[in-house]
């Protein structure tokens, strides 16, 4: 039952489940394995790149910026009229009872949108995925040097119980998040030491990183970089403790059933929020949760399969809510083995590929072609270099170049990832023009992911959403978390160039730097990108506030903890 | 030999069928791949792999494991999830008795119909109403439950009329007959899959009560034919037909598992597709053995019962 499931056309359900972060909840929750070095960086949901700078200096990417344009995909969500107070919202997503509430940790989607309910991150990103103050507790961050920060956080900020946030909660939260022994963020850990920190005053704090590093603007601005009140811990049964500065406070949670979250009265924002209550409610099945929907169970859902986009489409009733993200589904050459060691064989792959037709037999249209390239939300993308078409012949010149014509190869993909099963049968398709027979091998999740992962020669992964530098760090240093491709080649200049590229606070260098290493991915690397797929959600008709813009969340950011959400009379 | 020892004999014998299902469960469930690597996914580096098994206690023989488990299982104490560290007994906690009580409401619907089907069908043979009803009720009969909740979703939920809501939401802490409602389309699916087997069986038992002696000698006294068929034939009827309405009752217990997945309805059967999906053994051991021990006792609870309202049967025991 389970396997059908996941071989729907649909992505995101199966990643949410267990996919999400990787799996990183585990390391947690058997916090005494170990293992924490090599585990995921700090949450993957990043996006975009920060300007850098101090406050307002947003000027240099801005001109390179620009973003994906919003998508039009559903009937457009307005958010018009005069929003009104009061109501309770209730969500549905696909969760389980392995559901966790930590103001600073998530593993399943579940997860992300109890955590924004109750904690608001230091910094936001916003559609340009530029860094912006709104909907943040900092109101100014100073680049004094690479490894030098100062944060001022915004005057008047108070937790659920009314307690003032002071410079202890702040320094606590900090080292919460970056201690080894809970795991939350790896990646800020290497930027950071637990002594990093000094109170200017009570609301201004000075870090000094362990190493020169741009990035650490990235993790300010995860969503899971929150405040939370000292000696906060995660939720263990009791809600008292689940305290933080965001616009709804827990009042009740039954893992895989539902959460409940009150207004929170001591809010900071003005007049928000504006519903009395939100409830937050597991479904086990995308389809279910779809009826849900559909019959009026629930008032928003996160993760519309996209193969039943079109029927809700045409309920008068409800709206599809979509917006572009920057999550990819990738096929992995890793580039020291044969016969992908010799770039033309790696090309001739990437000239196999027909991308449109991935994306209309794998995601049913809710997603956009790619590149080879990643980090499409950062700033920083290049935008002039030429998208690579399918081009059969010259994939077969390059082989014959290589001594490869007439290759037969196995290409694996897990069972547990939606849409890489499907992704890779495509391509088996494709690659018959060629000449090339590619052995589509769907492995069982637990064996894909095991011993065998990022050794294969020709396999296949996915990633979402994080800006260029960040997922460098993730999948194309030699070091990296996840080296699928065993980027870069040992002759390559790569991994100087990203530490350059994140000592440099500059944001028009840094982005040219960016653009050098891109190109070099997209010239030799190993990853074969052939899209970003879309988030696709619904809401009922008068639920108001939801906008479709590109997003790195589900739901237009969860309303942004749901604070601008209202109900049309 | 007395009812006592008939019972006692079942029992034991109910019992040792569950030590050998437990061998099989036990057995299966090594077969659903690694608790360790499913949990680790992407991360599963040699030490942490390690350090797990040695947490969820792997690395010990398999017959120890057995032998602990089931002696967990006797004690109440069937272990520990794998994936969050709680207590088995406590994930499951409230899912069991909405289970139960989705199983109980159903039979209670649906054997009852069931019952008066039959005996409806038996007693006016071959008129519209028997053949319109046997139709029916083969068509009902070749279709799984997921396709007969679909569509029930589809017709009163959904699409056609928006009547009874397409899923079942308990709150924590709340009874599952709280929302009445709800319930419906769960029990129609599970009744509309238990009444097609259970009446025709009925009707064929029935139909034989009515062709014997005693109801002819019934019918030759001038009863009115309400009273035979209600008051003489129906409480012989029934006796055969009760191992059928054990086996619908235990296979309930199979098919809250597919309704609870269509409606979202908060039991063992949506927990046990969590767990199925994410290895945790303990949860699907535990499931796995709640269900066999529902069927042993149902089929147990129908053994006495048919022995008791035949008095065939129950004259030779004493």
């Amino acid at each position: 039952m389970d396997n059908d499931r996941r071989r729907e056309l649909w992505l995101p359900h199966a990643m949410s489940r267990r996919r999400l972060l990787a799996g990183t909840g585990a390391a947690v929750l058997f916090a005494a394995c170990g293992g924490d070095d090599d585990s995921a960086s700090p949450s993957t949901q990043g996006g975009g790149q920060p300007t850098g700078g101090s406050t307002g200096t947003a000027g240099g990417p801005a001109t390179t910026s620009g973003g994906p344009a919003t998508t039009s995909g559903g009937p457009a969500t307005t958010s018009g009229g005069t929003p009104t107070s009061g109501g309770t919202l209730r969500v549905g997503l696909v969760g389980s009872t392995n559901d966790l509430i930590d103001g600073q940790y998530i593993v399943a989607k579940a997860d992300q949108a109890r955590l924004v309910s109750g904690w608001d991150p230091v910094v936001n990103y916003d559609t340009d995925f530029n860094i912006s103050y709104e909907h943040s507790l900092a109101e100014e961050i100073e680049t004094v040097a690479a490894d030098n920060y100062v944060i001022r956080f915004k005057e008047g900020l108070e937790f659920h119980n009314g307690k003032p946030v002071t410079a202890d909660d702040i320094i606590y939260s900090f080292r919460r998040r970056i201690d080894p022994k809970l795991n939350l963020a790896p990646g800020l850990a290497e930027l950071l030491g637990p002594d990093g920190m000094t109170a200017i005053d009570d609301r201004t704090i000075e870090f000094q990183l362990l190493k020169p590093a741009v990035t650490f603007i990235n993790g300010l601005a995860e969503y899971t970089t929150t405040i939370v009140p000292v000696d906060y811990a995660r939720f263990d049964g009791d809600v008292s403790n689940q305290i933080g500065t965001g616009p709804f406070m827990l009042e009740s949670f039954t893992p895989g059933t539902e959460s409940v979250h009150v207004k929170n009265p001591n809010y900071w924002g003005s007049g928000l929020p504006l519903l009395d209550e939100v409830q937050i409610i597991d479904f086990a099945d995308a389809q279910a949760l779809t009826n849900a929907l559909a019959s009026g169970e629930v008032d928003a859902a996160v993760d519309i399969p996209f193969a039943q986009v079109s029927t809700l489409e045409s309920d008068s009733n409800l709206r599809i809510l979509e917006s572009q993200a920057g999550n990819w589904l990738v096929i992995t050459m890793a580039i020291d083995q044969a016969p992908f060691d010799d770039v033309r064989v790696r090309q001739a792959m990437r000239l196999i590929a027909n991308r449109e037709e991935m994306v209309e037999r794998v995601l049913a249209g809710h997603g956009r072609v790619a590149n080879d390239m990643y980090g499409v939300l950062d700033p920083c993308y290049p935008k002039d270099i030429p998208q690579r078409e399918q081009d059969i012949e010259q994939a077969m010149a390059l082989l014959a170049d290589a001594g490869q014509e007439g290759l037969t190869i196995d290409l694996f993909a897990p069972d547990d990832t939606a849409g890489l099963a499907e992704l890779i049968a495509v391509f088996a398709d494709q690659a018959q023009a060629a000449g090339v027979t590619v052995k589509a091998q769907v492995l069982d999740g637990g064996t894909y992911w095991g011993d065998e992962y990022t050794k294969r020669t020709f396999a296949t992964s996915f990633w979402s959403t994080r800006p260029y530098l960040i997922q460098v760090a993730a999948g194309s240093l030699k070091n990296a978390t996840y080296p699928e491709t065993h980027w870069p080649s040992p002759d390559s200049d790569f991994a100087e160039t990203y530490d350059q590229a994140i000592a440099e606070t500059d944001d028009s260098a840094r982005c040219e730097i960016i653009a050098e290493m891109q190109q070099e991915e997209y010239d030799n690397g190993g990853n074969l990108i052939p899209f970003f797929y879309n988030l696709v959600d619904g809401h009922a008709a008068n639920v108001k506030g939801f906008e479709a813009r590109p997003n790195l969340l589900n739901l237009d950011h969860y309303g942004r903890g749901w604070k601008n959400i209202w109900f049309e009379d | 030999m007395g009812i006592a020892k008939f019972v006692l004999k079942r029992v034991l014998l109910g019992v040792l069928t569950l030590v050998v299902v437990s061998i099989v469960v036990f057995a299966l469930t090594q077969a659903l791949g690694d608790p360790v690597e499913a949990i680790l996914g992407r991360e599963a580096q040699p030490a942490s792999v390690a350090a797990m098994r040695e947490e969820l206690g792997l690395n010990r023989a398999v017959i120890t494991q057995y032998s602990d488990w089931l002696s967990g299982l006797v004690t109440g104490d069937p272990g520990i999830s794998y994936t969050n560290g709680v207590p088995v007994l406590e994930v499951l906690g409230d899912r069991i008795w909405n289970s139960l009580f989705l199983m109980l409401v159903s039979a209670l619907v649906s054997i009852p119909i069931s019952i008066a089907i039959g005996t409806l069908t038996a007693a006016r043979r071959d008129t519209a109403f028997d053949s319109t009803s046997s139709a029916t009720s083969l068509v009902l009969a070749s279709m799984p439950e997921f396709v007969t909740g679909l569509l029930l979703i589809v017709l009163l939920a959904t699409n056609v009329w928006q009547v009874f809501p397409a899923v079942v939401r308990i709150r924590p802490g709340e009874a599952p007959w709280v929302d009445v409602g709800a319930l419906v389309l769960p029990v129609l699916t599970l009744t509309l899959g238990v009444v097609p087997y259970v009446s025709r069986v009925m009707r064929a038992s029935m139909i034989e009560v009515l062709e014997s002696d005693y109801i002819e000698m019934a019918r030759l006294k001038g009863l009115p034919e309400r009273t035979v068929v209600w008051r003489h034939a129906l409480p012989n009827a029934i006796g055969p037909t009760l191992q059928v309405i054990a086996i619908n009752i235990a296979y309930l217990a199979g098919g809250v598992i597919v309704v609870e997945n269509i409606f979202n309805y908060p039991g063992i059967g949506l927990a046990l597709r969590d767990a199925v999906t994410d290895v945790n053994v303990p949860v699907v051991q535990f499931i796995a053995m709640l269900i066999a021990a529902i069927y042993v006792v149902v089929n147990l609870l129908a053994d006495v019962g048919t022995i008791l309202v035949t008095p065939r049967l129950r004259t030779r025991l004493q």
